[in-house]
């Protein structure tokens, strides 16, 4: 028996791990910006512009709760596949969810790339 | 048999395990999830241009065990309640789905129950004091005979020989853990949900 979660020792690779896992929320709404996509899409984006390999039985659980929580909304539409998809955009919420978090992501970004320039210039 | 019934035939199997593990959850909800999966399915198996029953197998293998995916559904309806509404009654009637489904959700569903009860019991006696002093308190009295203690948090006659712990700062003291305790609670299952869903979040390269 396992409880989640056992904090040990974070190896550089869980630690990756651990960081893209983070970002997941704001990656799904930085990939609705531009307008709605259905699941499978919003996947296929995330693999091609992120390289964040989301395992599919996730995206879509998460896609509901953002929906709970109003971030996004969700609408089907007839595709020529035969069936109907269901896509998703952002709402007025979301939208705002989505800069504030790319505000955040910015600054730390930028103060740590401050930070690490150092690293950068002495090992080569 | 033709392909495409075959490939029907995998996907309603599929579909119908996660909707017995989704049981819990709202007929509409229930219905919406399984309408999009299929439709995900379907749109996965057919990405090389035909329907193929190995495509069909490689969605539902990328999808995962049925079960497991429904606990993803069931630990997100977690995270909602306890974001959204934080009420203990909503946070622990989610828990008691999770608590179905796993180990894990049971063992959060049980330490929830006993931080809940306890805050709410705090909380309670508290209110009661002022108006019940000699009923309500915390109470500690020794077995006759042997060296153990019982302690008893409650309303009602204390039995003979006992002695008062707190007293009056009972109130604030209850008041305080109490309220305590039951913001720890929600946190606690907030992060046990959050834990078991990043758990799961990415896939192995």
């Amino acid at each position: 028996m396992k409880l989640p979660a056992v904090p040990e020792p974070e190896s550089p690779d869980k630690w990756e791990v651990q960081l893209r896992k983070g970002c997941l929320e704001l990656a799904i709404l930085a990939a609705l910006w531009e307008g709605k996509l259905y699941g499978l899409e919003i996947l296929r984006r995330l693999e091609s512009d992120s390289d964040l390999i989301v395992s599919e039985g996730t995206v879509y659980p998460l896609l509901s709760r953002l929906k709970a929580l109003g971030l996004v909304r969700s609408e089907w539409v007839e595709s020529d596949g035969g069936h109907p998809r269901k896509y998703y955009a952002l709402t007025a919420a979301g939208k705002k969810r989505a800069h504030e978090m790319a505000a955040i992501w910015a600054r730390f970004s930028s103060s740590m790339g401050k930070l690490l320039g150092p690293l950068g210039k002495g090992h080569k | 048999m033709t392909v495409a019934s075959d490939a029907q035939m995998k996907t309603d199997a599929y579909l119908n395990r996660l909707r017995e593990s989704l049981g819990g959850l709202k007929p509409e909800e229930i219905g919406e999830i399984l309408e999009e999966l299929r439709s995900h399915i379907a749109d996965k198996a057919a990405m090389g241009g035909e329907l193929t029953v190995a495509g069909v197998d490689a969605a539902l293998a990328a999808l995962g065990n049925p079960e497991e995916l429904a606990q993803e559904y069931v630990t997100d309806a977690v995270l909602v309640r306890a974001e959204v509404n934080r009420s203990p009654a909503s946070v622990l009637a989610s828990l008691f789905r999770w608590a179905g489904m796993s180990v894990a959700g049971f063992f959060v569903l049980l330490l929830s129950v006993i931080g809940y009860g306890a805050g709410i019991s705090f909380f309670l006696v508290a209110l009661l004091k002022p108006f019940h002093p000699d009923a309500a308190g915390l109470w500690i009295w020794r077995h006759s005979g042997d060296v153990t203690y019982s302690v008893r948090l409650g309303f009602g006659a204390p039995p003979a020989g006992a002695r008062e712990l707190l007293g009056w700062t009972i109130v604030p003291v209850g008041l305080s853990l109490g309220f305590g305790l039951l913001m720890l609670t929600t946190h606690f299952a907030l992060w046990s949900a959050r834990q078991y869903r990043r758990s799961r979040a990415l896939r192995q390269k």
